[in-house]
């Protein structure tokens, strides 16, 4: 049969691809670290890794932004998410846009935004001093952190308040009439039912966190992590160790695969649906609770927003060189127009193609395993996590360990820069292109081949026209991640790969802060259109955004 | 021959589950035949076979004298209702059911004419524009059942079209379903595991059990003339008598024998109920008991009764007030001549002496 035959090529095809993208670049990794510079097999790297205080501080350091992110997420995500779920707050629908602004702006930019307000040069910083009030600058753990709880709070707000809204009242009812008080009945009911989607989303700040690295590596001022330790030892110009960076990668991996595995874990335990015919209400809060439940969601929100405020105003100011002056001017607009319009195809050229490749890919692939169950699609969706675990930085370097020499050689152009991009975000749509072919009933196709059309008509007439909306969203999401991409990028680029978030990471290094803001304004623009495409596409569904 | 013939149908899953284990059936042209039995017995499994979507392990199956196995199922001019209707979400209402007549490559102007009459024999004539999404369910069985009955197909298939339905708009449905069969005239094998809709719209019903077939008759064969005890208990309720002393004298008083009889059995509403010590009419006898329940249901009453004989159970028709019985009640149980019937250790129905 010829349709057996297609589907064995997909498969084959999917494994080569898998093999090339994924097991060799993790394979040469961990090759790479058993090795020395000199290429005799070794475990010395993993010694030194144990034996050098400044890898166990990067360590240290890691697991504590990893965790410091994570408490700081779930402090404000989950103020949000009860307050917007619980009370009436006005303007609800423009605090879900500021969590939307923060979720999509790349967390570098909120980096450098900080910095404009709170840096050693700082504006508020300014502000305050004239007042007499001394603060420190943002620089260290205490920036990183306050960045990171402002860039992934919306990973908790997404997910808790989808939890909370799915809590039948009755049962809050139920265990009111059964005498519990208030602050029982949260801690006893609703407490325990949002639980999975509170760990969830902690441990989806958590992960990002680890896996950062623009953050750290402008806020940090010497405050290592792992990533920016392993981008440190590759790309140092004199004495560059990728031994030792290899080394690092596998610990990163392994440091957030742990964090997968149970944030996968407790997302599938987040369950609680039951009827809805209870829906929770909310409650008009009346005087100062009223007030300062508004402040909380608008100071988090704005908060949270601030980096992308901050980069569109600063976009229009006047320039002197890096030098800011008084006024507003377009000249930022205008370098970018001048010397940094290939920077913008760049970007808008590699996303593209990385984007029309994941959804070809990622559908026919998606449509694979949804169907042919008969394949062995078990142990393809598990080979799909592989890139879940892989932080940006650790692709970047698995790359080049792969591609650097033997048979295939990809280092320094665009093809390396959009297979990274690729590989990270072909599992998601093979993901959602799966679950929503399962959703489809599998006798709409029966129906229409009763009609009279043969099978692979009616999976063109009938299921193709039901998920496309879905696949094109997908692929406006993807694109949002494909030209956000710093850490893999800034690890594969060359003077004529480079990409608009390498090159603003690079402009912020220099001082530059106009260009950037406008460079990010640009970005911002063009992540934005892509959301509200995927929205007009699939409903306005902040959850797609996870 | 008949139009449609399944003979020694079997169907394996897995490595010894059989699903079908050697179904043969015949269908008349313009019947109504349904299938019915109980969750897991194979009535999807054969009607998909049939259907084409999933092939037999072994026998065959023919339409109007030609094997159907070697067609396609796309080729076998076969129409569906589905349980879960099944109505493209992204197609209007005429659209889904204009869909199966484009490969059939009727012209535009014939196509208007048949969907609107397909539509408004369902009565959704008004709602061709609209998208079937927000209907509701009743609204969307209608359109599967336009759709699927506007190609003129050789032979219409229903799987449990209406079990997602609430009772009420089920019986309304079911009869316009029966009626619009009765006027398209096409052979329909419909699925149910409901005795009652079954005994109320089919022409003749096939009961199945475990992958076989248990008997295939009008609706008052299989109510009436149960062949086996399966049949008697699925269709319908059936009062076991307890073998002992006072069967065989209940027996004996009718005059009632069977070789080999392994169980005899009675149905609620052949039995009749009378005071304790009243005289029993002429060809019944009676089996005096207590009352142990009474539910009262409108237009029936139940009343359970303990007697030597074993606990029974009378169903009493349209029960006045004065029909009120109290649990400890003496009563009798009339069993009239007519009603025992006999089963041997199979299951199997036995010929009565007597
Ligand atoms: N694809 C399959 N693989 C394995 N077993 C199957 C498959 N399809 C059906 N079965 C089994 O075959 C038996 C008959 O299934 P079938 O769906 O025909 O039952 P049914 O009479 O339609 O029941 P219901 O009233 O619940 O729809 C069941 O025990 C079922 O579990
Ligand atoms: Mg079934």
């Amino acid at each position: 049969m010829p349709r057996f035959n297609f589907w064995t090529v997909v498969m084959i095809l999917t494994w080569l691809l898998l093999f090339v993208l994924l097991f060799i670049p993790v394979g040469s990794v961990l090759v790479s670290s058993f090795y020395d510079q000199s290429g005799n097999p070794t475990f010395a790297n993993y010694l030194k890794f144990l034996g050098e205080p400044r890898f166990h501080q990067a360590f240290v350091n890691t697991l504590v932004v990893g965790f410091g992110g994570l408490l700081g997420a779930l402090l404000l995500g989950s103020i949000m998410a009860f307050c917007v779920s619980r009370f009436v707050i006005g303007g609800g629908r423009f605090v879900s846009l500021l969590a939307i602004l923060a979720l999509v702006s790349p967390p570098f930019i909120g980096a450098y935004s900080w910095i404009v307000l709170f840096g050693a040069g700082g504006v508020v910083r300014g502000f305050l001093r004239d007042l007499g009030i001394n603060m420190p600058p943002i620089y260290g753990v205490g920036g990183i952190l306050i960045v990171f709880s402002l860039k992934f709070y919306p990973y908790v707000y997404l997910m808790v308040s989808g939890a909370l809204s799915n809590v039948n009242r009755s049962l809050e009812e139920a265990a009111e009439g059964l005498g519990l008080t208030p602050l029982q009945r949260t801690f006893k009911i609703s407490f325990p039912m949002v639980f999975p989607a509170l760990t969830a989303g902690g441990l989806l700040a958590l992960i990002h966190a680890i896996a950062d690295f623009g953050t750290p590596r402008l806020l940090g001022r010497g405050y290592n992590v792992l990533a920016t330790e392993a981008f440190t030892l590759y790309s140092a110009e004199v004495g560059s160790n990728m031994s030792m960076a290899t080394t690092i990668s596998v610990i990163l991996i392994l440091v957030s695969m742990v964090f997968v595995m149970l944030q996968r874990y407790m997302s599938r335990r987040n369950v609680y649906h039951g009827n809805m015919i209870n829906k929770p209400s909310r409650i008009r809060l009346k005087g100062w609770r009223n007030v300062l439940a508004h402040f909380a969601v608008y100071f988090i929100g704005l908060c949270g927003a601030m980096p992308v405020i901050i980069s569109v105003i600063y976009s229009f100011r006047k320039t002197s060189g890096p030098v800011f002056q008084s006024g507003f001017a377009l000249q930022s607009y205008e370098r970018i127009l001048f010397n940094l319009g290939d920077v913008v195809r760049n970007s808008l050229t590699f996303s593209i193609a990385a984007v029309v490749l994941i959804v070809i890919v990622g559908t026919v692939v998606g449509v694979l395993v949804a169907r042919r169950t008969n394949f062995n699609t078990a142990l393809l969706d598990g080979a799909f996590m592989v890139p879940y675990v892989m932080p940006g930085i650790v692709i970047g370097i698995a790359f080049i360990a792969a591609f650097n020499t033997g048979p295939i050689v990809l280092t320094g152009t665009a093809t390396i820069i959009i297979l990274s991009v690729f590989i990270r975000r072909l599992p998601y749509t093979v993901r959602t292109t799966a679950s929503s072919l399962r959703q489809i009933s599998p006798s709409m196709e029966e129906a229409a081949v009763s009609l009279g059309y043969s099978p692979f008509q009616a999976f063109l007439r009938i299921t193709v026209p039901l998920i496309v909306p879905g696949i094109i969203a997908g692929g406006m999401l993807s694109f949002v991640t494909a030209i956000n991409e710093l850490s893999s990028s800034l690890v594969l680029y060359v003077g004529s790969t480079m990409t608009m978030p390498v090159r603003i990471y690079l402009l912020i290094l220099d001082g530059d802060f106009g260009t950037a803001a406008a460079l990010s304004t640009v970005l911002l623009v063009l992540s934005g259109c892509a959301v509200y495409i995927a929205f007009r596409f699939m409903g306005r569904n902040e959850q797609a955004l996870l | 021959m008949s139009y449609l013939t399944v003979s020694n149908a079997t169907k394996q899953f897995g490595q010894s589950f059989m699903a079908l284990n050697g179904v043969s059936v015949a269908v008349e042209r313009g019947e109504f035949f349904t299938l019915l039995g109980p969750s897991g017995c194979g009535k999807t499994t054969l009607l998909r076979s049939i259907a084409g979507f999933n092939d037999l392990t072994s026998g065959e199956i023919t339409l109007n004298g030609a094997n159907l196995r070697v067609v396609p199922p796309h080729q076998r001019d076969i129409g569906m209702v589905f349980q879960d209707y099944a109505v493209f979400p992204h197609l209007s209402v005429f659209d889904n059911v204009a869909f199966g007549l484009k490969p059939r490559k009727v012209p535009a102007a014939e196509i208007k004419t048949r969907v609107t009459q397909a539509l408004d024999a369902v009565r959704l004539g008004a709602l061709a524009d609209r998208l079937p999404a927000a209907m509701s369910g009743g609204q969307q069985q209608r359109i599967g059942l336009a759709r699927a009955m506007v190609i003129n197909p050789q032979l219409l298939l229903m799987d449990e079209p209406l079990s997602n339905l609430d009772a009420k708009l089920r019986i309304e449905l079911r009869e316009e379903i029966r009626d619009i069969q009765k006027q398209v005239d096409i052979a329909t094998i419909y699925v149910t595991h409901d005795q009652e809709e079954a005994l109320a719209i089919s022409d003749r019903i096939c009961v199945m059990n475990a992958g076989r077939i248990e008997q295939v008759g009008t609706p008052q064969d299989i109510y009436g003339n149960p062949q086996t005890r399966f049949v008697a208990e699925f269709v319908g309720t059936l009062n076991l008598f307890n073998p002992g002393a006072a069967l065989d004298a209940m027996l004996g008083h009718l005059g009632l024998s069977a070789a080999g009889a392994a169980a005899w059995a009675v149905r609620p509403e052949h039995l009749g109920l009378i005071a304790s010590g009243a005289t029993a009419p002429a060809d019944a006898a009676v089996l005096d008991g207590i009352v142990t329940k009474f539910t009262y249901l409108g237009r029936e009453a139940h009343v359970g009764v303990e007697t030597p004989a074993g606990n029974l159970v009378v169903q009493l028709a349209n029960p006045g007030m004065a029909a009120s019985r109290a649990a400890g009640e003496k009563v009798s149980v009339v069993v009239p001549q007519s009603a025992p019937m006999a089963f041997d250790a199979e299951g199997q129905r036995l010929g009565r002496k007597g």
